[in-house]
């Protein structure tokens, strides 16, 4: 451990035992992105038992918290009282405790529908304004509509265009991006158009790999072609 | 490279249509390459009369050409030449196409060319003579039926949706490695990129008859419409007197021009994908535009259309019904819409129609994930199919919106499936740390697609008979059995299952023509 590091450590560190304050400022140096069990014993080189017992001891005197890591959620991972867990740990703002908040997501995503079908063309900040305006969700932030609004392009749902100047782009300048509807009668159903293939059973088939003309599963025995013939 | 289901679909073709002796002979020239005569005759097992016969179909109507290789000729008098046939993939498929290019030929022009159309479908090859005699065969008043036959040969004629047969066995070099190997180290990239010539390229290319002589009638009808002229010149564009004329149309052979027909459907699908995007304008523009520059189309798969002034552009426009009251700002506006938003430098716009074609085939791609994988996978999938670069599991996940837990394993079904590339990075930093880079590989992707399509088209084509055979009875069941009227619960039973079968018929046809527009976004446009 290196001087300037250990001059940096928080205060109360004369509280604590050696194990306990090396453990500490392996946890504390890792800041916002925490660390597991298994990595304090690799960078501490202490024994196991000792790590453990500095960990209990070192969370009730509220030095350290466990945290849930999204990307593995039964490691146990801890983090130094001060910080807040970062993005890359909790999931970002679309996770809580480590699971993601469809709930949030859905409510917001049809917020953001209705309020574009509602006024044809609508950009992020007129959206972001009507949503907090309308106090919906506390503290919904830019990036989150933007990416609700990217999520909602990927779905067919809506379509990202820029603005002409004109017509009903008239109230945003030109270049500004905006976003419509995908079919003019209003919020798209969803399904989109379906294709050749999809409105076949072929098209769609799990089993196309293993189908052949004379083979065990062929198309003359095919249960879902009985099933879509069955008028 | 055609695809394994793409010949099995071609052969079933064949067979459905000319039997499995004739569907033997084409196999065997998909699976080999172009052969002679007798090595067809060794490989099929097949009798020399049965293959001779064979080819005689397949050539007539248009499935098979034949040709000399080039080092195979000696002399003048070809003494030592020996015809090599090739098997024709496209054109075989076509086949699933006639009542397409029927209905082209009844809207675009009339009921008589529709009709001369479809003797020349069901021959494969005819001269002016045989349509003639077709047409009259047991009919009266033989000289008016005559008169109408030759002006709807004119008609197809003059839209290019016939031509001249191409030359029965050309020459052709087919020593196509030695001349594409590489040159220079540094022209290796821009080589790759450009679609290799095959075989078959070089021996359509040189059987095709020169642009002049393939949509040009006989002299004879030349003369004669010189001489109702009354121009003194007639004797030089005739070719003598009136019996060459006449001896011409009973041997100059005549087809379908397949070529303008898939132009033709390319260009519908073009106008109509772009009115469903934009509007009823900019697809009445591009319309437009195209039906001014196909003459000088070369082929039917062009990047981009020939460039055209704006005020050539907006003359054509406004000579169209829903066009005549556009003002030039209007055009000028579409045409920023339909991705020209400025002109090139000698004032001129032309459209990137392959664009338009790629952005059908993303969709229909998306509408098969979507309905196989779900909505998550739907998301996933366009999101990498848009940025077109390779992502990481949990930039996806988080990009997407989708699960972290759920992602790999949505990514992992659309990669076991073909939909989707992979690769594995290790970082060996301060510990080792492995990620997954997923992407959409398109033309990977789109090949593979074609392919399963060829095995839909396969299978629901196989079904369709079975489902015919199945109530083969019904077909000879008489009309007033199957009329409403008659009550009795046998008559009913039998009324419940024609209703069934017509059914079953119709939504199995139209789908298999549905996907037959899905195989040419994929393969011919
Ligand atoms: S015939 Fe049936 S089993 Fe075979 S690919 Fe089609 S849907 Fe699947």
């Amino acid at each position: 451990m290196n001087k300037r590091k250990r001059e940096g450590l928080a205060s109360n560190s004369d509280n604590m035992s050696d194990a306990e304050r090396i453990v500490y400022n392996v946890i504390h140096s890792k800041q916002n992105m925490g660390i597991w069990m298994a990595d304090i014993k690799r960078e501490t080189s202490l024994p196991e038992s000792m790590i453990k017992k500095s960990i209990k001891m070192l969370q009730t005197k509220g030095e350290i918290k466990e945290v849930v890591n999204i990307k593995n959620k039964s490691r146990k991972h801890y983090m130094a009282a001060g910080f807040e867990p970062a993005d890359e740990i909790t999931g970002g703002s679309w996770y809580s405790e480590g699971k993601l908040d469809q709930e949030y997501i859905f409510r917001l995503r049809q917020v953001c529908l209705n309020y574009i079908s509602r006024n044809v063309i609508a950009n992020r900040d007129g959206i972001l304004e009507f949503i907090n305006r309308g106090g919906y969700f506390s503290g919904t932030t830019t990036q989150e509509v933007d990416q609700i609004l990217g999520n909602l392009v990927l779905d067919d749902k809506i379509i990202e265009v820029k603005s002409t100047g004109y017509g009903d782009y008239e109230k945003f300048p030109v270049g500004r991006v905006c976003y419509r509807c995908k079919s003019k009668g209003g919020v798209n159903n969803g399904e989109g158009k379906i294709g050749a293939m999809a409105s076949i059973p072929c098209g769609v088939c799990p089993r196309i790999n293993l189908c052949s003309p004379d083979g065990y599963i062929s198309p003359k025995t095919c249960e879902f072609y009985q099933k879509w013939l069955d008028f | 490279m055609v695809s394994q289901y793409g010949f099995k679909f071609a052969i079933h073709l064949i067979t459905n249509h000319f039997g499995k002796i004739v569907a033997k002979v084409c196999e065997t020239l998909f699976r080999k390459g172009p052969l002679s005569l007798g090595e067809i005759i060794r490989s099929t097992e097949l009798t020399p009369e049965q293959v001779k016969n064979s080819l005689l179909v397949l050539v007539q109507h248009n499935c098979v050409q034949a040709y000399v290789p080039a080092d195979q000729f000696r002399g003048e008098d070809g003494s030592m030449a020996t015809v090599e046939y090739l098997a024709l993939f496209d054109n075989i498929i076509h086949r699933l196409r006639f009542p397409k290019f029927l209905e082209i030929a009844k809207h675009q022009l009339d009921d008589e060319c529709e009709k001369v159309l479809d003797g020349l479908l069901r021959d494969g090859r005819l001269t002016l003579k045989q349509m003639v005699e077709r047409a009259v065969q047991g009919k009266e008043n033989p000289g008016a039926i005559e008169a109408v036959v030759r002006e709807s040969f004119h008609k197809l004629l003059k839209a290019h949706y016939i031509e001249r047969c191409p030359a029965p066995e050309p020459v052709v070099s087919t020593l196509i490695k030695a001349e594409s190997a590489p040159r220079k180290r540094g022209s290796k990239m821009a080589k790759k990129f450009e679609a290799p010539e095959t075989i078959e390229q070089r021996v359509l290319e040189a059987a095709v008859p020169g642009e002049a002589i393939r949509f040009a009638v006989t002299a004879y009808t030349l003369g004669n419409a010189d001489r109702e002229a009354k121009s003194d010149d007639s004797s030089m564009v005739n070719d003598g007197d009136n019996s060459g004329g006449i001896a011409n149309e009973g041997s100059i052979l005549w087809r379908a021009n397949f070529e303008e027909f898939i132009r033709h459907l390319r260009h519908k699908l073009l106008v109509e994908n772009e009115r469903k995007r934009l509007d009823d304008g900019a697809a009445t523009i591009l319309s437009a535009i195209l039906d001014v520059t196909k003459t000088v189309e070369k082929k039917v798969k062009i990047e981009k259309s020939a460039p055209l002034s704006l005020d050539s552009i907006f003359t054509e426009v406004t000579k169209t019904e829903h066009g005549r009251t556009m003002t030039i700002d209007r055009v000028r506006a579409s045409l920023v819409q339909l991705g020209c938003p400025q002109r090139n430098f000698d004032d001129s716009y032309s459209i990137d129609l392959k664009s338009i074609v790629e952005m059908a085939r993303n969709e229909e791609v998306e509408s098969i994930v979507l309905k196989r994988f779900g909505s998550d996978a739907y998301r996933i999938f366009r999101l990498l199919s848009k940025s077109n670069c390779f992502l990481e599991t949990d930039k996806i996940a988080e990009s997407a919106l989708v699960d972290k837990k759920e992602t790999p394993r949505l990514l992992y079904k659309l990669w076991k499936d073909n939909y989707l590339y992979m690769e594995k990075l290790v970082v060996t930093a301060a510990k080792q740390s492995r990620f997954m880079l997923w992407k959409v590989n398109k033309p990977l992707l789109w090949e593979y697609v074609l392919d399963e399509m060829y095995h839909a088209a396969l299978n629901l084509s196989l079904r369709l008979a079975f489902e015919q055979e199945k109530d083969e009875d019904l077909l000879h069941v008489p009309a007033d059995k199957l009329v409403p009227a008659d009550k009795s619960s046998e008559a009913n039973a039998l009324q419940k299952r024609y209703r069934r079968l017509r059914d079953v018929l119709f939504l199995m046809g139209s789908s298999l023509m549905k996907l037959d527009d899905a195989l040419m976004l994929f393969h011919d446009f």
